[in-house]
This record gives structure tokens, C-alpha cells and sequence, in this order.
């Protein structure tokens, strides 16, 4: 396994920019997700990354080496597709002993390898299958044990959960984070759903417009996210605009305290959990929403701003209702007008 | 593990054994609609009725190549293979001897022809799938332009061609060209059915090179496309005669050809012999390219 690097990465289709200045570093034996809407470069980062796309600027470099102009049979990347693009012509077997025959291993160590990565993913007997007679999930295992048998410094993986339903998609999720701790690989997990990033990844990177928003650990991008961008793609966040003066800021229903002694027109982050019942501030209940362990209130807030807030599941609570809310200022991020990075709000 | 999968899979096999047995539960309702009792029967019908329109007159000249005489509704006299026997070169048929070497040099042209377009067609094919490229609607209609008559070619290779004349070279160049349509539409509609940009990317990043992956991978997954090519275009070629009366000349004679001058001086008996082998070989190279299809393209039992 190794540690890669992408240095200012720009890749430029014509007139439309499809990632623009990506500086990223998955480290050995960590797995780092990507998170972002479409269209934001995450799988051009990948394939970059996996050879078929050479960058307009920058350098990719597996420690330390310079791969940038290395095509991709040479670079040895494990690739994990969403639509498993398993060879269908070839036994499960074949498909996991591809990458070796290509690498000129004998056959009986292709044979034992294979075999000890099928008993690893426990789809040992399914190696004479053909994958077209597979469920999705069988697929996607065989897909990663063909792509884990090359040893390769970096394991990509584009969206492979899409697709696979839910129940089979947290199972495969457990299953597949062990597996990749497990084999201490290094690992790229491109992914729009951000849950799976958090559950599976070491490290998260948020892409917005071809550009990295945030990296860091599933909570420090919950929790301190660095902008009003990553603030509500990651999770739910409340934006309330409020105004800075004097170390304080005005919500207009609360005031908090400001450490970056900002003034003007400022924006404040805060999770539906962040909001709690039995405040000073009267709200109204607008919606409400049950699922399942906890409820989600709609509220709104004498201002006329309105708010997600979770409340427990059992809670009676119904539309038209007037609750008491305040704010727990602990985790609240201030993103003030023009500067990017946030604050902590005091109070 | 697997086990999971057993509940989804179950309900799965019941769901179609249940549309295929036509049985109910209780999501399909107890009275059969006006097309399920009338609408599917006349369709079934129907297709009975135009398979048995075209078979029946092959069914009744192959039979008919084994009677004595046909003079009544029905051939009558069974079974004799005097007709065959002449035909095979036994006797005389017609005014020439026997159609072994005509048959014999269709076969080799037919698959000259056809071998030429698997060379030439599937790239083709597989450029127009894979790649978006400038001009990618011209290329596409360029391709499936020689679907045009075998006349207008042959005058076309005369003129441009004209020492060529009479050649198996043309003939195999002429047949690849007209038929080419048939062997490029086919794998291409293959090469669409399948993604082919991640299979070649998942061969690639495995470490095959790009030859290997299309020689190795993607050409095997379009393996029905390349045999309905191969089948359709070695057909076509081996009773194409249009073509072939413009530019051939000399012996031997093109199959097409020599059954064009014969039948209409030879007794209809042994035309029809003429007619029934040719139809045979026809039959035993679509079964020969099945099986080739079938094994040549697939590594599940490959141990290698």
C-alpha cells in the first residue's frame, strides 16, 4: 500500500472546469472518502487517480513517485466500479485471477489467492459461478476481491453501494469498512451519500465546484464545518443571519457571543440537535415529522425564520402548537460575511 | 452471508413461476381480461401461421428432392436419391456436371467475405460505441451505407477496378463491403448493451493493455452480436447474385450463379436437390458458428 498525493490537480473539458486546484492526500493504509453533489470532480479525482484522465495542471505521485503520465495498466489501482463491470465471459474465479495472469503469476498461485479472497468475502462457493447469475451484493464482492488480488497501492472505489438496497447496503457497509481495516489498504471511497462516508471513511474530503471545501474526520466536518457549504451538505444545519456587534451576535430571538469580534451581517450554523424544548423563545410547530427513535419539528421562530429541531419520537407534539425553544450555543458555527472560516460561538 | 440474499431471491423465482404458469395470488385478479383469453392466442397464431408460410416451401422442396416424380399436388415415389446423386457430381445435372465446385467456391468466398468483415466491423463497431468523435454521425451513416444493391457495387468495382474482373479477391472484397452493414449494426447494437467503457477500464486498471482488453474482454462480451454478424453477412454473401453476375467471370463458378443458369434447364426434381443441399450447408455453417460462438468466446470452463 502507499501513501498518494495530488498536487493543485486542474482538469479543464474545454471551457468547463471540472476540477479545479485538488490538493489531497490519502495516506498509507487509510481509507478517505469523497463527498460532494454531482458534478463536483469527485470521479474525475478518481480516475485521475486511476490513470484515465490526465490532468490539465498538477502531478499525482504514489509515495513520493510521479504517476501523473503512467497509463493505467501500469499503476497498479484495485478499481471498484457501481456497476460491478465484472467479466461476464469468465468464472468468479477468472475475474479474481485477471489482474495476476496479467502480472504473470503462476497459475497455482493465482488459483491459491484467489481462493483465500473468496473465503476472505465468503463467496468461496460461488468461484465457478458466472457473476451475470449473482446478486448485486455477490457482484460487488467478487468486484472487490478481483480488485484487492493485485495488491494494489491505492483500492478506488466509485460509488459501489449505489444501487443495492438499503438493508444490503449497511450490511455490505460494516462488512467492507472491516475488510479494508482489516487489510490495512489504502483506499479512496467516492461516494454521494455522506452517511456511508462517515460510517466507512478515516477521513472525509467535501467537493463543491471542483474544489476541496473541507478535509477531516467524520466529525470534525460534522461538527466544525468550515463553511456554510459543508454546514448544510453535510447533515442537516439550521442558517440563521444574524448581526455582529460589540463580541455579540443578534438572531433576533437570542443573542450569542462572538469571538471573532466580527461586525455586519454574519450566518450561523446550527444542527436540528443544537435546538432544544423548555426555552424563553416562544415557537410555533409548523410540521412534524416522525421517524421512528426521535420527531422532527418544523418551527417557526418570532422572526418568521424557520428551523428543523428533533425532539424525542414520543413527544406529543402537533402543528399549530406553541413550544418554548432555546439554543445550545456549544457546537453553533458563525460564518461571518466574506470570511470562510468559521467560529465557535461563545455565550 | 449468502444467506441473505435467499429471501429476495425466493420471492423472485415464485413472482415468475407464477407469470409462467399463468397461476394466481393474490396481487392477480381471478378474471382473465378480454386479451389475455383472446388478444394472445390470435398473436400466437399469427406467428404459427407466417413461420409456417415460409417453411412450408423449403420443407417442400427438400422432401420433394427425395420423390420420383412431382407431377401431382404432391410429390410422390419416396424415397430416392437419384436427384442428389446427379447433383453431387454422380451424373450429369443440367448442362454443366455437378455443383461441388461452385458450391465449394461460394462457401470459401462467403467466408472470406465474412472473415474480412469480423476484421473490419467490429472495430468499426466499437469506435462508434465508444468513442464520441468529430463527424461520429458521418462515420455511423458511412457505415451502414453500402447497404445499397449489388448492382450499383458491381458497376462501382468495374469501373474503378477493372483488372480485377472476375477475381475471389473481388468477390470477397465486394461481398465484405455489402454486407458489412448487417456485421456493424449487429455488435454495435452488442457493444451498446453492455458498458464497455468500464469493462475496458476494469481490464486496463488490472493491468491488461488496451489490445489485450478489447482482444480478451470486450470482444468476447459481444459475442452474440459478432455471431448474428457472422451468420447474417456469411448467408447473405454465399446467395448474394446481383453482385456476383456483374463482376465474375470464368470457373468456378459462383453457386448463385450456377444455380441461376441450371434450374431453369434442369428438371425441377433435381433443383430442388440443388436447392436442398445448398440450404444444408447453409444450415451446417450456422450451427458450426453457433458452436464456435459458444465455445470460442467464453473462459467459464477454461482452465488454462
Amino acid at each position: 500500500m502507499s501513501t498518494v498525493r495530488l498536487e493543485s490537480i486542474r482538469k479543464v473539458y474545454g471551457e468547463e472546469v471540472a476540477v479545479d486546484g485538488v490538493d489531497l492526500e490519502i495516506r498509507d493504509g487509510e481509507t478517505l472518502g469523497i463527498v460532494g453533489p454531482s458534478g463536483c470532480g469527485k470521479t474525475t479525482t478518481l480516475r485521475t487517480i486511476a490513470g484515465f484522465e490526465t490532468p490539465t495542471d498538477g502531478r499525482v505521485t504514489f509515495d513520493g513517485t510521479d504517476v501523473t503520465h503512467v497509463p493505467p495498466e501500469k499503476r497498479n489501482v484495485g478499481l471498484v466500479f457501481q456497476s460491478y463491470a465484472l467479466f461476464e465471459t469468465k468464472t468468479v474465479r477468472k475475474n479474481v485471477t485477471f489482474g495476476l495472469k496479467m502480472r504473470d503469476v503462476s497459475k497455482t498461485e493465482r488459483r491459491k489467492r484467489a481462493d483465500e479472497l473468496l473465503e476472505l468475502l465468503d463467496i468461496a462457493d460461488l468461484a465457478d459461478r458466472n457473476p451475470a447469475t449473482l446478486s448485486g451484493g455477490q457482484q460487488q464482492r467478487v468486484g472487490l476481491a478481483r480488485a484487492l488480488a493485485i495488491e494494489p497501492h491505492v483500492l478506488l472505489l466509485d460509488e459501489p453501494m449505489t444501487g443495492l438496497d438499503a438493508e444490503l447496503k449497511l450490511r455490505l457497509r460494516d462488512e467492507i469498512g472491516s475488510l479494508l481495516d482489516e487489510l490495512d489498504v489504502t483506499a479512496l471511497y467516492v461516494t454521494h451519500d455522506q452517511e456511508e462516508a462517515m460510517a466507512m471513511c478515516d477521513r472525509i474530503a467535501v467537493l463543491n465546484d471542483g474544489r476541496v471545501e473541507q478535509v477531516g474526520t467524520a466529525e470534525s466536518i460534522y461538527r466544525q464545518p468550515t463553511n456554510e457549504f459543508v454546514a448544510t451538505f453535510v447533515g442537516t444545519s439550521n442558517l440563521l443571519t444574524g448581526v455582529a456587534r460589540d463580541d455579540r451576535i443578534d438572531l433576533g430571538f437570542t443573542e450569542l457571543a462572538d469571538d471573532m469580534r466580527t461586525t455586519g451581517e454574519v450566518t450561523v450554523a446550527a444542527r436540528p440537535e443544537d435546538f432544544s424544548l423548555g426555552g424563553p423563545v416562544d415557537a410555533t410547530v409548523l410540521e412534524t415529522t416522525y421517524l421512528g427513535q426521535r420527531k422532527d419539528l418544523q418551527v417557526e421562530l418570532p422572526d418568521g425564520s424557520t428551523i428543523t429541531m428533533q425532539v424525542d419520537g414520543d413527544a406529543d407534539y402537533r402543528a399549530g402548537d406553541v413550544v418554548g425553544v432555546e439554543i445550545d450555543p456549544e457546537n453553533v458555527q458563525i460564518f461571518p460575511t466574506g470570511i470562510r472560516e468559521r467560529t465557535t460561538a461563545l455565550l | 452471508m449468502t444467506d441473505y440474499y435467499t429471501d429476495s431471491k425466493a420471492e423472485a423465482e415464485t413472482g415468475s413461476k407464477e407469470l409462467r404458469s399463468g397461476t394466481e395470488s393474490k396481487w392477480t385478479s381471478a378474471r382473465r381480461s378480454a386479451s389475455e383469453r383472446i388478444g394472445r392466442p390470435t398473436l400466437v397464431w399469427i406467428v404459427y401461421l407466417v413461420v409456417a408460410i415460409l417453411v412450408v416451401p423449403i420443407l417442400m422442396t427438400f422432401i420433394s428432392s427425395f420423390a420420383s416424380t412431382a407431377t401431382g399436388v404432391l410429390p410422390r415415389g419416396f424415397v430416392t436419391f437419384e436427384h442428389w446423386r446427379h447433383v453431387l457430381g454422380f451424373g450429369d445435372y443440367g448442362v454443366r456436371a455437378n455443383a461441388i465446385p461452385g458450391l465449394t467456391f461460394s462457401v470459401l468466398v462467403a467466408t472470406g467475405g465474412m472473415i474480412l468483415n469480423v476484421i473490419i466491423g467490429i472495430p468499426i463497431a466499437y469506435a462508434l460505441s465508444r468513442y464520441d468523435f468529430a463527424a461520429h454521425n458521418w462515420v455511423n451513416t458511412l457505415a451502414i451505407l453500402p447497404i445499397v444493391p449489388g448492382v450499383i457495387l458491381g458497376i462501382a468495382f468495374l469501373r474503378t477496378y477493372p483488372d480485377y474482373r472476375g477475381s475471389a479477391l473481388v468477390l470477397i472484397v465486394g461481398y465484405c463491403l455489402l454486407k458489412s452493414p448487417y456485421m456493424v449494426l449487429t455488435v454495435q447494437s452488442s457493444f451498446q448493451s453492455i458498458d464497455i467503457v468500464k469493462l475496458e477500464e476494469s481490464a486496463r486498471s488490472l493491468g491488461a493493455s488496451w489490445p489485450r482488453a478489447f482482444l480478451t474482454i470486450i470482444v468476447p462480451h459481444a459475442k452474440r452480436g459478432i455471431l448474428a454478424g457472422c451468420i447474417i453477412t456469411w448467408t447473405l454473401a454465399a446467395a448474394e447474385f446481383n453482385f456476383t453476375y456483374m463482376v465474375h467471370t470464368g470457373d468456378p463458378e459462383p453457386f448463385s450463379m450456377f444455380l441461376f443458369r441450371n434450374i431453369s434447364n434442369a428438371p425441377y426434381l433435381q433443383s430442388a436437390a440443388a436447392i436442398s443441399i445448398y440450404f444444408s450447408i447453409v444450415v451446417c455453417a450456422i450451427l458450426i458458428l453457433q458452436l464456435l460462438g459458444n465455445r470460442g468466446f467464453t473462459t467459464l470452463n477454461d482452465d488454462r
